[in-house]
C-alpha cells in the first residue's frame, strides 16, 4: 500500500509527512515550497508504507512545473490511498481537488487541517455531515501540534472510493 | 480623560518626537559629522544613521497616521498603525542594541574585551532609537486594554 | 464518472452550505497588522524596516564571529603554526598549494601573514567557509527562516507585483530571488512555480547572473563592507534592466495571477532550527569541498604558469574594457567553483576602490558557481544555452559600463 498527500499550496502537507514519516523535508509559511516530490515510510499496523509529499496543487491540471509532478505522482501510484489535506478555512476551494480525486476513483481521506486557525476564526464545521455526504473519512487535525493525526492514520485503511453519482444524489437533487 | 484621549496625546507627541529624530539621523548623515547632546548621540553612519533614521522617520509617521483623522484611537485599523510604529523603534533600537552586545565583547588584540572596555560600551550617550524605547512599551498597555474591551 | 467544472462547483455549493458556517467574528490586531504590511503605503516602509533589520543583525553577528574571534584564530594562531609545522617550505610546490604561496616584497619572497593572502589549501580553503562564511551564513539562514515561516514572503511578492511585472515576471518570482541570496542552487528549483517557459527562463537567467548567494555577501560583509551597497545597488540595477530588456526581446505572456496571503504565524523553533541545519549541512557537505578544489586548481595554475598565461591573454580585455588589473583573471577562474573564494583572492589583489567594485560585480555576474550552473542545467535544459548568451553579453556590456561610469565620474 501506498500513502499519497495530496491538496492545496501551504495547506500543511510537508508538515503532515514530517509527522508520519519522521523526516525533515522544508516546510515554510508560503504557498510552493514543495516544488519535487519526497518519498518516506511510516509503520501501519506493523507494515511499511511508503508515503509521498508532493507539491500543492489547485487541480488535477497543472499550470506549473511543479503542479506537473503532483499530478504525475498521483497518475503513476493508482494503487494508492489518497490523503486529501484541506485548509479549514477554505474549505470550499480544497474539496475541489478532493472531488476530482474522489472522482478519478482513489480511495480518499480527508485530513481537515488548521483546524485551530478556522476555530479563532469561528468557522464551523459539521464533520459528521461532511463524511455523511462524501461517503470518506474526515479527521479535523492540527499537523503543527499533532492533534489528531493518530486518528487520521487508523482511518487509513477505512479510506475507499465513493461513486461521485452517490455523492451528487445524497446533497440531494440534480447538479 | 479616558485612558484614549491620554494615548492620543501621549503617542501624538511620541509620534513628533520620532519623526524629529528620523530627521535629524537624515541631516546629521547628510552633513557629515557625528552630533550628540546630553544622552543623545547621532551617530554620522551612512546604514545606522542614513537607513536607520529613515526608519525612524517612518516610525513618526506611522504615529501620526494612526492619530490622525477624527476616528478613535481605539478603532483597530488606527490603533494598528500606532502599534506598527512602536515596532519600527523596537526594530531600530532592538539593531542597535544587539550591535552594542556584539561589539562589547570581543577585545581590540585580546580574544575578550577588559571589563571596563565591555561596560564602557553601554554609558551613554545612545543613540535616538534607544532612547525612544522605554516610551514606545506604552503600547503594549494599550494592546493588552484592547484585548479585555472586547 | 466526471463531472464538468460548473457542476463540480455546484456540487460543492451545496455540499459546503450544508456542512459549514462562518460565524460573526472581529478582526485581531494581527490581521489588521496583517493589512498594513501589504499596502504599498504602509508596506513598503515595512519593508525597508524589516531589510533594515535583516542587515543590521547580518552584519553584527556575522563580524563578531569572524572578526572578533576567527580572524584571530586563523591568522595568530592556525597560519603561524602550519607554516611552521607542514614540511616544505615556500620553495616548495606542494607546500605552496596547502599552506601558503607566499608574497614578493621588496624583491623577496616571504611568508604570508593573513588567510586571505596566503591561498593555501588548509589556509585559505578552511579560512574562507570556515572563519568568514559560515557564521555569516548561520544568522542569514536563521533570519530567512524566521521571515519564511512568519510567513511575510508572500506579501512582500504582494508588494512587488507591479515592479516585477515590468519585468515580464509577477509578484511570486520575488519567492525564488530572495531564497537565492540564501543560495542559488534552491532557487532554481524553486522558479518551478512559475507558469510559464519564459517566465523560467527568465528567472534562471537572472538568478544565475545577478543574484549574490549568502556565502559571497557573507564574504563581502568581511572583506569590503564599504562598498557592499554599491556593489549591491549595480547589481540589483542589472536584475532589473536585463530582464526589462529580455522580456521585450522574447515573446511570450506573464499570466496575471492572484496571490495567495497566508495569515501570519508565530515561527516554530523547532521547525526554524530544522531548516538552518539542513541548509548548513548542505553548505558543510557541498560548498566547502568545492572551496578547498578551488582553492588546489587557482593554486596549480599559478605554479604552472597557465594563470599568467590566462592573464596575459585577456589582459588588454581587463585593462583596457572592464578597467581593472590583469591578476583578476585568477579570482575569475576560482570564481567558477565558489564565489566566496573568489572575492577572497580579490581582496588580496591591490586596487582601488572603484576597481575593486568593478571586479566584485564582474565575479558577481560572469557566471554562476557550478553548482548552480548544473541545476540550471538539470532544470533548464535548452534554456541554458540562452542563459549563456545572455550571460556573456551581459557581463561584457554592464562591466564595459561600470566602467565607463567611473570615467565619466572621473575616478577611473
Ligand atoms: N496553525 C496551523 N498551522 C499549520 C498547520 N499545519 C501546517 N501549518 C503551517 O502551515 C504552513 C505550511 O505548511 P507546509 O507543510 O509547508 O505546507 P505544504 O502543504 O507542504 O505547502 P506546499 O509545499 O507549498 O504545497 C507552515 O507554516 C506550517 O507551520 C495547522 O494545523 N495549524
Ligand atoms: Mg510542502
Amino acid at each position: 500500500m501506498k500513502v499519497l498527500l495530496m491538496g492545496h499550496p501551504n495547506v500543511g502537507k510537508s508538515v503532515l509527512f514530517n509527522r508520519l514519516t519522521g523526516t525533515n523535508v522544508t516546510v515554510s509559511n508560503y504557498p510552493g515550497t514543495t516544488v519535487d516530490y519526497t518519498k518516506g515510510y511510516m509503520r501501519l499496523e506493523n507494515k511499511e508504507v511508503e508515503v509521498i509529499d508532493v507539491p500543492g496543487t489547485f487541480s488535477l491540471e497543472p499550470k506549473d512545473k511543479a503542479e506537473e509532478v503532483a499530478v504525475k505522482m498521483l497518475k503513476e501510484n493508482r494503487d494508492a490511498v489518497v490523503v486529501c489535506i484541506i485548509d479549514s478555512t477554505k474549505v470550499e476551494r480544497g474539496l475541489y481537488l478532493t472531488l476530482q480525486i474522489i472522482e478519478e476513483g482513489y480511495p480518499v481521506v480527508i485530513s481537515s487541517n488548521m483546524w485551530d486557525v478556522a476555530k479563532d476564526k469561528n468557522i464551523q464545521i459539521d464533520v459528521e455531515k461532511l463524511e455523511q455526504i462524501l461517503g470518506v473519512p474526515v479527521v479535523p487535525t492540527i499537523a503543527i501540534s499533532g492533534e489528531g493525526i493518530k486518528e487520521l492514520v487508523s482511518k487509513i485503511k477505512k479510506a475507499k472510493s465513493v461513486e461521485i453519482e452517490t455523492i451528487v444524489k445524497k446533497v440531494g437533487g440534480e447538479t | 480623560m479616558d485612558k484614549w484621549t491620554i494615548g492620543k496625546i501621549y503617542f501624538g507627541i511620541l509620534g513628533i518626537v520620532a519623526l524629529a529624530f528620523g530627521i535629524a539621523d537624515l541631516l546629521v548623515t547628510a552633513g557629515g559629522s557625528s552630533f550628540s547632546l546630553g544622552l543623545l548621540e547621532i551617530p554620522n553612519d551612512m546604514f545606522r544613521g542614513g537607513w536607520g533614521g529613515l526608519v525612524m522617520l517612518f516610525a513618526g509617521l506611522f504615529y501620526l497616521s494612526g492619530l490622525s483623522g477624527i476616528k478613535n484611537l481605539s478603532e483597530i485599523h488606527q490603533f494598528s498603525k500606532v502599534v506598527m510604529g512602536s515596532i519600527l523603534i523596537w526594530v531600530v533600537a532592538g539593531c542597535d542594541i544587539f550591535a552594542m552586545i556584539t561589539g562589547s565583547i570581543p577585545g581590540e588584540e585580546a580574544w575578550f574585551n577588559t571589563l571596563e572596555g565591555f561596560f564602557g560600551t553601554y554609558a551613554p550617550p545612545y543613540p535616538p532609537a534607544i532612547l525612544l524605547l522605554p516610551f514606545s512599551l506604552a503600547v503594549i498597555y494599550y494592546i493588552k486594554k484592547g484585548r479585555l474591551n472586547e | 464518472m466526471e463531472l464538468t467544472v460548473d457542476k463540480r462547483w455546484d456540487l460543492i455549493d451545496k455540499i459546503s452550505k450544508q456542512t459549514v458556517k462562518f460565524k460573526k467574528y472581529k478582526s485581531t490586531l494581527k490581521e489588521v497588522i496583517g493589512e498594513l504590511t501589504v499596502k504599498p503605503l504602509t508596506g513598503i516602509p515595512i519593508a525597508i524596516a524589516v531589510l533594515y533589520g535583516f542587515w543590521s543583525v547580518f552584519s553584527s553577528f556575522a563580524g563578531f564571529f569572524t572578526d572578533g574571534f576567527l580572524v584571530k584564530l586563523f591568522d595568530e594562531h592556525w597560519l603561524p603554526w602550519i607554516q611552521g609545522a607542514f614540511p616544505g617550505g615556500l620553495h616548495n610546490w606542494f607546500y605552496n598549494l596547502m599552506v601558503d604561496v607566499g608574497h614578493i616584497q621588496n624583491g623577496a619572497l616571504v611568508p604570508s601573514n593573513s588567510c586571505f593572502e596566503s591561498f593555501g589549501a588548509l589556509t585559505s580553503g578552511l579560512f574562507v567557509p570556515f572563519g568568514v562564511v559560515l557564521p555569516a551564513i548561520f544568522i542569514f539562514y536563521l533570519m530567512m527562516a524566521v521571515l519564511e515561516d512568519v510567513g511575510y514572503l508572500p506579501r512582500l511578492a504582494v508588494l512587488v507585483d507591479t515592479v516585477l511585472h515590468k519585468i515580464g515576471l509577477h509578484g511570486y518570482a520575488i519567492v525564488p530571488t530572495i531564497l537565492g541570496f540564501g543560495c542559488n542552487v534552491p532557487a532554481v528549483t524553486a522558479t518551478r512555480i512559475l507558469e510559464t517557459r519564459k517566465q523560467r527562463f527568465l528567472m534562471m537567467t537572472l538568478l544565475g547572473i545577478f543574484i549574490p548567494c549568502g556565502a559571497q555577501l557573507g564574504i563581502m560583509q568581511e572583506v569590503i563592507p564599504e562598498y557592499m551597497g554599491l556593489i549591491i545597488l549595480y547589481l540589483l540595477f542589472g536584475y532589473f534592466v536585463t530582464g526589462f530588456i529580455l522580456n521585450k526581446v522574447f515573446p511570450g505572456k506573464t499570466p496575471e495571477i492572484l496571490i495567495d496571503v497566508p495569515p501570519y504565524q508565530k515561527p516554530l523553533t523547532r521547525n526554524v532550527m530544522t531548516k538552518v541545519w539542513v541548509r548548513l549541512s548542505g553548505f558543510l557537505k557541498i560548498a566547502v569541498p568545492f572551496v578547498i578544489l578551488g582553492c588546489l586548481i587557482v593554486g596549480v595554475m599559478y605554479l604552472t604558469g597557465t594563470m599568467d598565461w590566462l592573464a596575459n591573454l585577456f589582459g588588454p580585455i581587463f585593462t583596457h574594457w572592464f578597467g581593472v588589473p590583469k591578476e583578476t583573471v585568477g579570482p575569475l577562474v576560482a570564481a567558477f567553483m565558489r564565489k566566496d573564494l573568489a572575492v577572497a583572492q580579490l581582496s588580496a589583489i591591490e586596487m582601488t576602490k572603484y576597481q575593486m567594485v568593478t571586479s566584485v560585480v564582474l565575479v558577481s555576474i560572469y557566471f554562476p558557481c557550478l553548482a548552480t550552473f548544473a541545476m540550471i542545467l538539470k532544470e533548464g535544459g535548452k534554456e541554458l544555452l540562452g542563459a549563456l548568451a545572455v550571460l556573456v553579453a551581459s557581463t561584457f556590456i554592464y562591466g564595459g559600463l561600470i566602467h565607463l561610469i567611473w570615467i565619466l565620474l572621473g575616478v577611473a
